[in-house]
């Protein structure tokens, strides 16, 4: 009997099973449940990361920028680009119980893009544009066009794995499984997500086990990997962007001087020991993994040369600031004009007065190189990179369009940084997804299960995890 | 100025001399003595700084000390001696060991000078510290090795009292170099006394910079009057001291010791022989290392305490030398008075002397040189008495004798021609009686003009000795003149070729006189001006004041009158006319006198003569009794 309770215990421990509540914290307190505009990269990823649990989008993109179906099961388009169909799941429900039909579809997507025209078909939805698209399937990826609907109270209703059970603006938000799920139903019951609390506080939580999973930052994931913890620490794919970026009433008008400065700092000891070796050192916009020209960008410091291109260019002093949000960022900044100093360029890191250069962090929010690139010009307020209008993101172009965005230095990329969730040993089968969500291709939420007795007590039926 | 007065001004000079000089020696030695009490107070809260100074030093060492013997520091020196240690552990391990410590700065530096974390400065991990990598050696200035040293910080350079120590585990050193801040935080946990207040220059700039003097509250405002001062130390690199004048008045201002802070100056370049004098710190804080001025430490004291004290003291002696002055004054008016009386009585016996009173007397007070003096004055005035006795009876019998002598030859006169007349009749009767008729009758007729002169002349005598004494009234000079003029109206009518100018002034006071005497002695006046003009001309009357007294005076235009003229014209019977008796200008004179005035006479030959008579307004004291 003891035997037989043991056995029983120890295949609840290993094997996947339904039940439990899976309890997250994150930073942002958002008053909405929808992707806000102008968000930091933590407001951003939360958004994301929530709403992709409650709604999926036509297709998805893998981390080698690969389209996958999601709602939509196939697609094709003309030559030009500017003609699109996508065959439709079927079957496919809204939490409310009605049906993901074409028509459906088709109007949540004209309302997100009013310059498209999307007509619906029996199964299929039809896209059209007069401009080319050739990066339509990158961009019906993005987060903004997940295919929610909103009831009376605002509340977005998708086809997600999770409905919203209750919803506390900026507290408290929480999702219950949904059993109708066109990927099947989740392993465990619900989610319970805090909102509006601070990376400390959910290291500290985790390490009490008063929750399962968080997000932490890369450099003590990274710090805390190096050494070795409990808890189950992983990092994205450098999804991030940290830059510099020249406001536009900016005393450094000079070229040479912002030269100089791209050429003072020394990114290295930065990344090394601020960042405890996460993210990479850039130069480019696009971290290597998604264009494979990374290296072409020299991110070694250089300050002779500074110090030449400096010579003769007017040299006033530089106010620096940061977002004081983030802990890094303040020391990060005083290390760059540390390094401006060496070559005698005066930066002064201050958060109060107009500021001519900013400490930004930006998101990469696709695989897909182009559309990145276009999303991190938008976020730095660069000018949109210009692609050719007939083709895609042939690598030449994507070069050519990263190389423009980059002149005359109006913005130095200092790091590519990826994005850092931490669970605790309760949480098994979790597999972060490499871009920093947790409902994308191949990496969900929904197959996590929990390994504690509550769950266990519940679980009637144990399928594998393959079976759903 | 009377004798009472010079008396007196010399009496109170002397006293305000003597009280002026004895106040400036009082004032000059307090003065003295209050500024070498101030110097010596100055100095001793110098020192007082001086030690507070070093005290703070020996405070950083021991914090530093503290850190260096630490539990973490000792377990981060352990693992930098393993091979494979990750030095970005611990970048932000310096801030949280400073603040244990309460230390402002704190740089874990590792063997070869390269900072491995840094609190004041959190992202300088990774770059040299001159500190250690100087070829100086760490310094000597504090005590037990704490020395000043400019820290470069993000918003700019500042200073800092620092010390070094090494955390030795194993072969590799951990130097550990901490300090405070040398700013208005560390000047307001200085023991301040009252009075007195410490400014610090941070000598960060190659030039006088404003922003750079702080007091308890930042960049000090207003302190360019310092700015000399701290000139002065930067080119010396000694002590100073200088006196500041914040405004015109003497209490604001401020004595201010500029102490200058000297620090090593440190060669960020050669390393090695840094490491050398760290691993002998005791050796190397002996070896001199050269010395820059770091900041200058200006400790003020206010003289507003000395300047009240002395202007108390001043105001004192001011009122105690006015008090002095005024009892002198008071007693020099007392002693002038008792001194003066004497010679006062004296002089006014003099004046009353003078102007006749020859009864005048002093009273003999004392015995002394004025007594003997107001004797010798009473003396003299009896002599005077005696002597105008004398000579009144010698003028008396001189009189008698003029008198007699006039009298005879008056009488003699007449006399010949009556004894002539008389021998005519006896001898017509005896000789030639039948021409005794005719002879008679001239000789009685003869007789009888000379019986007649003779009656004159006697009678001229007796009415000049009959002079009355003046029944004095109110008079009006104006009033007289006229009266006199309508007498000789129809006279100098006559004469039609006098003319008569009259300038009387119109406001005239009323004189004590006689009005009768005054027309008689105008009357002979006027008549003598008629006569000094036998050929016309111009008779001028005038009248005026002249001070407390009446003037009149009678102008000819006639041929004028000789110095000795002059001088004998009021002699009784001297006359310069024919038939004169010359004793009408002694009848004026007479009657002048008798008024307590004065004739005068001025005279120019060929062009005329000028009498002026001068009659009090009231008579003088010792006429009133007689009158």
């Amino acid at each position: 009997m003891t035997l037989m309770i043991a056995l029983t215990n120890a295949t609840a421990e290993t094997r996947p099973h339904y039940g439990g509540t899976l309890r997250v914290m994150l930073q942002s307190a958002p008053d909405t449940l929808a992707l806000p505009e102008n968000a930091t990269p933590a407001e951003y990823w939360d958004a994301v990361r929530t709403l992709s649990l409650v709604g999926d989008t036509l297709l998805k993109l893998d981390a080698q920028s690969r389209p996958q179906p999601a709602l939509a099961v196939a697609w094709q388009n003309d030559a030009s680009a500017r003609h699109w169909q996508f065959t439709l799941r079927r079957g496919v429900k809204f939490h409310d119980g009605s049906a993901a039909s074409a028509a459906a579809i088709a109007q949540i997507l004209g309302a997100i893009h009013s310059n498209w025209n999307v007509r619906a078909s029996a199964d299929s939805v039809a896209i059209e544009s007069e401009t080319p698209m050739p990066s339509l399937l990158a961009e019906l990826a993005l987060p903004r066009n997940l295919l929610l609907k909103r009831n009376g109270n605002g509340l977005p209703i998708g086809t997600g794995p999770f409905l919203v059970a209750e919803w506390q603006p900026g507290k408290l938000l929480k999702l219950a499984a949904y059993e109708e799920s066109w990927a099947g139903r989740p392993f465990v019951d619900a989610v319970e997500i805090e909102f509006g609390k601070s990376l400390r506080d959910q290291a500290i939580a985790l390490e009490l086990d008063k929750t399962d999973l968080i997000e932490a930052a890369p450099q003590v994931a990274s710090g805390s990997r190096r050494h070795g913890t409990s808890s189950s620490l992983s990092l994205s794919l450098p999804v991030e962007l940290m830059a510099l970026v020249f406001s536009a009433n900016s005393k450094a008008r000079d070229p040479r001087l912002r030269e100089a400065l791209a050429l003072a700092i020394d990114r290295k000891p930065i990344q090394s020991v601020l960042l405890k070796g996460a993210g990479e050192p850039a130069a480019g916009i696009l971290p290597n993994w998604m264009t494979g020209y990374g290296a072409v960008f020299s991110a070694q410091p250089n300050p002779q040369r500074a110090q030449t291109v400096l010579a003769g260019s007017p040299q006033p002093a530089l106010k620096l600031s940061y977002d004081p949000r983030d802990p890094q960022a303040q020391v990060i900044a005083e290390r760059i004009a540390l390094n401006a100093r060496e070559v005698g360029i005066t930066v002064q890191v201050s958060l109060s007065g107009a500021e001519d250069i900013r400490l930004m962090r930006v998101v990469l929010p696709s695989p897909d190189p182009a559309t990145s690139l276009t999303e991190a010009a938008r976020q730095l307020g660069l000018p949109q990179p210009g692609f050719p209008a007939t083709r895609g993101n042939a690598l030449d172009d994507l070069y050519q369009a990263e190389r423009g965005s980059l002149h005359g230095f109006a913005v130095i990329p200092l790091f590519h940084l990826p994005v850092a969730n931490a669970a605790n040993a309760r949480v098994r089968d979790w597999q972060p997804g490499r871009l920093g969500e947790w409902n994308e291709a191949g990496f969900s939420l929904a197959d996590l299960w929990l390994a504690d007795r509550l769950a266990d007590s519940r679980g009637g039926s144990r399928p594998e995890a393959g079976s759903r | 100025m009377s004798f009472r007065k010079k008396l007196l001004l010399l009496f109170a000079a002397t006293v305000l001399l003597c009280v002026v000089v004895i106040s400036a020696s009082v004032y000059s030695t307090i003065q003295r003595s209050f500024e070498q009490a101030y110097q010596e107070r100055a100095n001793a809260v110098a020192a007082q700084f001086r030690s507070e100074f070093q005290r703070r030093g020996s405070d950083v060492v021991r914090k530093v000390e503290s850190v260096a013997a630490g539990e973490t520091v000792q377990r981060i020196a352990l693992d930098l001696n393993r091979s494979a240690t990750d030095s970005g552990e611990y970048v932000s391990a310096a801030r949280t060991l400073a603040g244990q410590q309460q230390l402002d700065f704190l740089e874990l530096v590792d063997s070869r000078g390269t900072i491995l974390s840094s609190a004041q400065w959190q992202a300088k991990f990774g770059y040299p510290e001159a500190a250690v990598t100087s070829a100086t050696t760490p310094p000597s200035a504090g005590p037990a090795g704490a020395f000043l040293k400019r820290e470069e910080l993000p918003d700019g350079p500042t200073l800092g009292l620092f010390a070094v120590r090494v955390a030795r585990v194993g072969e590799q050193p951990l130097y550990l170099i901490g300090g405070e801040r040398l700013d208005q935080g560390f000047l307001s946990t200085l023991d301040i006394p009252a009075g007195t207040r410490v400014l610090l220059y941070q000598n960060l700039d190659t030039k006088w910079n404003p922003k750079s003097l702080l007091d308890l509250n930042g960049p000090a405002a207003g302190v360019d009057k310092i700015a000399s001062l701290v000139a002065r130390v930067r080119d010396t690199q000694q002590e100073s001291q200088s006196v500041i004048h914040w405004t015109s008045d003497s209490a604001d201002d401020e004595v201010f010791h500029a102490i200058p802070l000297t620090g090593p100056v440190f060669n960020a370049t050669n390393q090695s022989a840094a490491n050398q004098s760290l691993l002998n710190q005791s050796t190397a804080n002996q070896g001199g290392a050269s010395q820059q001025l770091m900041g200058v430490l200006l400790v003020g004291s206010s003289r507003r305490p000395l300047i009240e004290l002395q202007r108390q003291v001043v105001s004192t002696a001011m009122l105690v030398g006015g008090a002095g002055i005024l009892v002198a004054v008071l007693a020099s008016l007392w002693f002038a008075a008792r001194v003066t009386r004497p010679v006062v009585s004296l002089a006014e016996a003099a004046r009353r002397v003078a102007a006749g009173d020859l009864g005048a007397k002093v009273e003999v007070e004392s015995s002394d040189e004025l007594g003997e003096l107001a004797a010798s004055f009473n003396r003299m005035t009896e002599d005077l008495v005696q002597q105008k006795d004398r000579t009144l009876q010698a003028e008396r019998v001189a009189a008698w004798r003029e008198l007699a002598r006039r009298l005879a030859h008056e009488l003699k006169n007449p006399l010949f021609p009556l004894q002539v007349t008389v021998e005519n009749l006896m001898r017509a009767k005896l000789k030639s009686p039948e021409m005794f008729e005719e002879v008679f009758h001239e000789g009685t007729a003869t007789l009888l003009a000379e019986i007649d002169n003779l009656k004159t002349i006697i009678g001229r005598f007796s009415e000049f000795s009959r002079m009355p004494q003046p029944q004095r009234r109110p008079t009006q000079v104006n009033d007289v003149v006229r009266s006199v003029l309508r007498v000789f109206h129809a006279q100098l009518q006559e004469k039609n070729r006098i003319a008569v100018r009259t300038e009387l002034a119109d406001v005239l006071p009323e004189i004590s006189a006689d009005p009768d005497l005054l027309h008689r002695a105008l009357q002979n006046l006027v008549l003598n001006a008629i006569d000094a003009m036998p050929q016309g001309g111009e008779l001028t009357i005038r009248t005026g004041t002249l001070g407390d007294r009446v003037e009149i005076s009678v102008s000819d235009t006639g041929s004028g009158l000789t110095q000795e003229e002059c001088a004998r014209l009021f002699t009784p019977y001297y006359t310069t006319k024919p038939h004169g008796t010359g004793l009408g200008l002694a009848i004026v004179q007479s009657v002048v006198s008798d008024h307590g005035g004065k004739i005068s006479v001025e005279s120019t030959e060929e062009k005329g003569t000028t009498f002026r008579i001068e009659l009090p307004c009231e008579p003088p004291p010792w006429q009133t009794g007689q009158n």
